[in-house]
């Protein structure tokens, strides 16, 4: 589950080629529409806390050291790419909480009638990391940049292509980015804010032979950290901007308190908890079961010296289940789909291996707010149920082994699935399909390689999930386009008219009410058709921190994670869009280490926040 | 041994075998275990060995499922043994009983319980002697069938690759000249294959199963043997006997097989034991790399890979630690004594 699949995703939705490859950026003296509505928000509330201390270092760390500083190119695809593009601000940011645009480079915005085009006022005070003031050119830079073939991305070269259309330069602060095709309105920041981060034109004299030029360069940001020391293979630290120009800004306040960041290399997990439980790490992921509820314990949590945080989050959820490739013979039985989805007993996966700590998922795009179908429930492990849909397909037979039978054959499948750490939930669910008289095989199998076997539909089954953007998508894995050939993501093989009619209307349309019912119709759709059987959601982010590493009376915020569901890297320090509401109060810490070594007690403290949970 | 006349030669190899009394203990231990681990089903299983309901006998452990409904419960699915036999010991005086092997789980099954989370210590209580895995499953199970599965991986892989390496090596010394010079080229070549790289690269796109598990290796396995055996060749193509055997127009294969081959054989013998050590490691090397059998397939790899994450949970760690350490240790006594058994010279010692 790495990015990678969210990277392939987007691949395969770009339906259009756009016909003006590599049309020029910029118009000559264009002007500005008199019709436009600039829009700011001040309203919203703030997610920092005003009580927070700057000053300190995160110490945390990396599993491996980058392959490369850069951020497009061969390799730069790492974890550690986050923390880099954290600090690259975009033009506007959503609000964590409330999901509205707020302020970002740029202080005003407003949207065309043509509903392609978003035109933005920079913030005068946008400056780069090197003092130079961000400009207009730099986002037209952007376009040549990723269309550049000497950056080796053709990710990137295609996607500032067929999505990203132009950028027009009306003054030294206004400027226009557009799509190529109509979006609605509340996506269309996503082409040209988010994806569209400018590139400090001055830095890059040219770009011949850029992967090699620039794989160990720091490049100029926005943001509020810059990295200041590499010890290569060692460490990497980032530094707080003295004088960073949106440290006052409403948003932005409060935040960003720590003065250092540093990541030093540990290879081994194990290890790496050793470090934490030392002191030499303030904080630690403890996202996975086994460390929130076995390795979490000791002196160290006992005593109070570590707290444990669980914060639920509201955040669009990868589509986590199993599909069913409807072109196999056994499968394209609507019955057995439905006796499947009555045999698939995640439910005691989840309560007695992985202690309750996941939650059901009922619809495929849950955790997407109101485009969240949420009248859908999946269907419950329930073998008298499973075995009226098997019988009703042919299947009421048992053979000697206990495995259903029909006209000879055994009712087995294969599950692909690429990643090692589930095993035991699929061998738990092997047991289970067994007693309803099904025998399922597993076939692990390399994560890359597993993608690409069910990418090619050579399986049976395939236990995985596609990590989308912020709003759901539909026409790769669902829409008969893509079924019945390879290297598409229609992993079930839906070929479905109605289904077809459904993704249509729901691409094209730009009418947020109207897209929000055609989501509903289609996750309500891919239910009946039970071809994808819902699996588990991870709503949430765990960790632990030393006690001197304080958070906001809300630890968190509602839409945390919604860019790295699975990666669950809290970015508590960090990213500017969201994280960096942290920080150290150096008296606890003076006060924490004497008391640990004098033995003094505090209270244990694990907090468990649920102000965005959903029921 | 009186069924059979041994050879006066043989038979004083026997006897001085018998007379290392920890190599000869280990083979008479080591031969029980594997022919026990042979009916591991009459030992360590869900079924139960017998099962007599309404005046019914049942015997469950080998042959098809039988479903619950066969036996008085409501479902469909194979009977669950352990809940039958509670459930004839609370209705009493019917009768009816279900008698269970000494460990009543199979190596697949989860063991779960409500409220608390798997791995679970060992237990008298819950018949876990050695505790479960961390999905519940029975770790003596699992102990048991990834023994059987790890010794008669071995052999076979044994059998194959000494019959291969045998035939080379011996070819190579017999025939020497070109034919050798070829041969010693091309092992030296495929020998420097990085073994462990071939096996990750072909399991990531395939699933092994015991058989190509065993071809891959094989790939690589029947090196070892030539040298060995070409040396010796060469040596006792020297011999009288065999010039007397070309003399008396035996063709090269029957004096290859028939008469050269038989005075190598204590090389070959010798090397049996560390080469069956040699399979069970690879095999537990692989598993626990997880490059080996597909899950679920119990094996001592998987579990070593489990305690080695989940060092809280000792028992799991700790059981697979022991069995392989004495297993280990019961072939290579066996190994030393047959050594030493096929040794002209009577006093060695070893270091």
């Amino acid at each position: 589950m790495n990015k990678l699949f969210a990277h392939h995703r987007l691949v395969s939705a770009l339906l259009m080629f756009a016909c003006g490859l590599f049309s020029l950026s910029v118009a000559a003296k264009p002007q500005l529409p008199d019709n436009l509505q600039w829009l700011t928000n001040d309203e919203d509330p703030v997610f920092a806390s005003d009580k927070a201390i700057k000053g300190g270092t995160i110490h945390d760390w990396l599993p491996s050291f980058p392959l490369t500083l850069r951020t497009v190119g061969p390799d730069s695809n790492g974890s550690f790419r986050p923390n880099i593009h954290g600090n690259q601000m975009q033009l506007v940011n959503t609000h964590p909480d409330t999901g509205k645009l707020i302020p970002g480079l740029a202080t005003h915005w407003a949207y065309g009638d043509d509903q392609k085009t978003m035109y933005f006022k920079l913030n005068p005070q946008a400056r780069w990391s090197d003092g130079k003031p961000v400009t207009p050119e730099d986002f037209a830079f952007t376009l040549d940049f990723m269309r550049s073939k000497e950056i080796v991305a053709p990710w990137y070269n295609n996607f500032f292509t067929t999505e990203v259309d132009k950028v027009i330069i009306f003054d030294d602060h206004t400027l226009a980015i557009s799509s190529t095709k109509p979006r609605p309105q509340d996506e269309l920041h996503v082409y040209t804010s988010e994806n569209t981060r400018p590139i400090p034109r001055h830095f890059y004299k040219s770009l011949k032979g850029f992967v090699k030029k620039y794989n160990w360069k720091v490049v100029p940001n926005t943001g509020p950290y810059q990295i200041s020391k590499i010890k290569k293979g060692k460490s990497i630290t980032f530094k707080r901007k003295k004088d960073w120009w949106a440290a006052d800004l409403k948003y932005y306040k409060n935040r960003f308190n720590v003065d250092k960041v540093k990541f030093t290399v540990i290879r081994d997990r194990n290890l790496a908890w050793e470090y934490f439980r030392k002191g030499k790490l303030d904080v630690f992921d403890l996202t996975l079961p086994l460390y929130w509820h076995e390795k979490a314990r000791g002196d160290i949590f006992d005593k109070g010296y570590v707290h444990k945080l669980w914060f639920y989050t509201e955040s669009p959820q990868a589509s986590q289940g199993i599909w069913l490739n409807q072109d196999n013979e056994i499968l394209k039985d609507k019955n057995v789909r439905l006796g499947i989805a009555h045999a698939f007993n995640i439910g005691k996966v989840n309560e007695q291996v992985l202690r309750g700590d996941y939650v059901l998922k009922n619809s495929i795009s849950s955790g997407f707010g109101d485009f969240t179908n949420k009248d859908i429930r999946a269907r419950k492990f329930d073998l008298a149920k499973a075995d009226e849909y098997f019988s009703k397909a042919g299947w009421g037979q048992r053979g000697p082994d206990g495995i259903r039978v029909k006209d000879g054959k055994r009712l087995s499948l294969t599950t692909t699935y690429g990643y090692e750490a589930h095993t035991p939930r699929l061998v738990v669910l092997k047991e289970e399909f067994k007693r309803a008289g099904v025998e399922i095989k597993l076939r692990k199998l390399d994560g890359a390689a597993s993608f690409k076997s069910v990418r090619e539909k050579k399986h049976d089954i395939w236990w995985g999930a596609l990590i989308g953007g912020r709003w759901p998508q539909y026409w790769g894995q669902f829409h008969s386009d893509n079924a019945h050939k390879p290297q598409t993501n229609n992993f079930t093989n839906t070929d479905d008219p109605q289904m077809d009619r459904l993704i249509g209307a729901f691409k094209s349309s730009t009418n947020t009410e109207q897209r929000v019912q055609l989501a509903h119709q289609i996750q309500q759709l891919i239910h009946d058709q039970s071809a994808w059987i819902a699996g588990l959601d991870v709503p949430y982010v765990r960790n632990a921190y030393w006690r001197w590493v304080r958070f906001p009376e809300v630890p968190g915020t509602r839409l945390l994670g919604s860019r790295a569901p699975y990666v669950f890297d809290y970015n508590g320090a960090f990213d500017v869009s969201d994280g960096g509401q942290l920080w150290i109060d150096p008296e606890i810490k003076k006060e924490t280490l004497a008391a640990r070594k004098q033995g003094k007690a505090f209270a244990p403290v694990t907090r468990i926040d649920t102000t965005y949970k959903v029921e | 041994m009186a069924l059979f006349t041994l050879n006066p030669l043989t038979r004083k190899k026997v006897n001085r075998f018998k007379s290392i009394r920890r190599g000869y203990y280990s083979f008479i231990i080591f031969t029980v275990l594997v022919l026990l681990s042979c009916v591991a089903e009459m030992l360590v299983n869900s079924r139960a060995l017998v099962v007599h309901y309404n005046g019914e006998w049942f015997f469950p452990t080998y042959g098809a499922v039988i479903p619950g409904k066969k036996l008085g419960l409501d479902y469909d699915y194979e009977t669950n043994y352990r809940d039958l036999e509670a459930k004839f010991e609370q209705e009493k005086d019917t009768g009816n009983f279900v008698i269970l092997p000494p460990i009543p789980y199979n190596a697949f099954e989860n063991d779960l319980r409500d409220g608390e989370y798997p791995p679970f210590p060992p237990s008298l209580e819950t018949r876990h002697y050695l505790g479960t895995d961390t999905i519940g499953r029975d770790v003596a199970a699992r102990l048991i069938y990834g023994f059987r599965t790890a010794i008669f991986f071995s052999l076979i892989l044994l059998f194959v690759s000494y019959l291969i390496g045998v035939s080379i090596g011996a070819a190579m010394g017999y025939f020497g000249g070109l034919f050798d010079l070829l041969f010693q080229r091309i092992i030296e070549i495929w020998s420097n294959i990085p073994f462990l790289y071939v096996i990750m690269i072909v399991s990531s796109i395939m699933i092994p199963n015991f058989f190509t598990l065993i071809a891959i290796i094989l790939v690589f396995g029947w090196i070892q043997m030539t040298w060995y055996m070409r040396t010796v060749t060469y040596k006792e193509k020297a011999r009288e006997y065999v010039m007397a055997a070309k003399a008396l127009g035996a063709s090269n294969k029957r004096v290859i097989f028939n008469h050269i081959l038989p005075n190598t054989v204590s090389i070959i013998v010798t090397f049996i034991p560390f080469s069956i050590a040699n399979g069970i490691i690879a095999l537990t090397s692989l598993d626990y790399l997880g490059f080996g059998l597909p899950p679920p397939t119990p094996s001592w790899g998987e579990l070593l890979s489990q305690g080695s994450n989940n060092l809280e949970s000792l028992w799991i760690v700790s059981s697979v630690i022991v069995a392989m350490t004495v297993v280990l240790v019961m072939v290579t006594f066996i190994g030393e004594a047959i050594r030493e058994a096929f040794d002209p010279k009577k006093h060695t010692t070893y270091e």
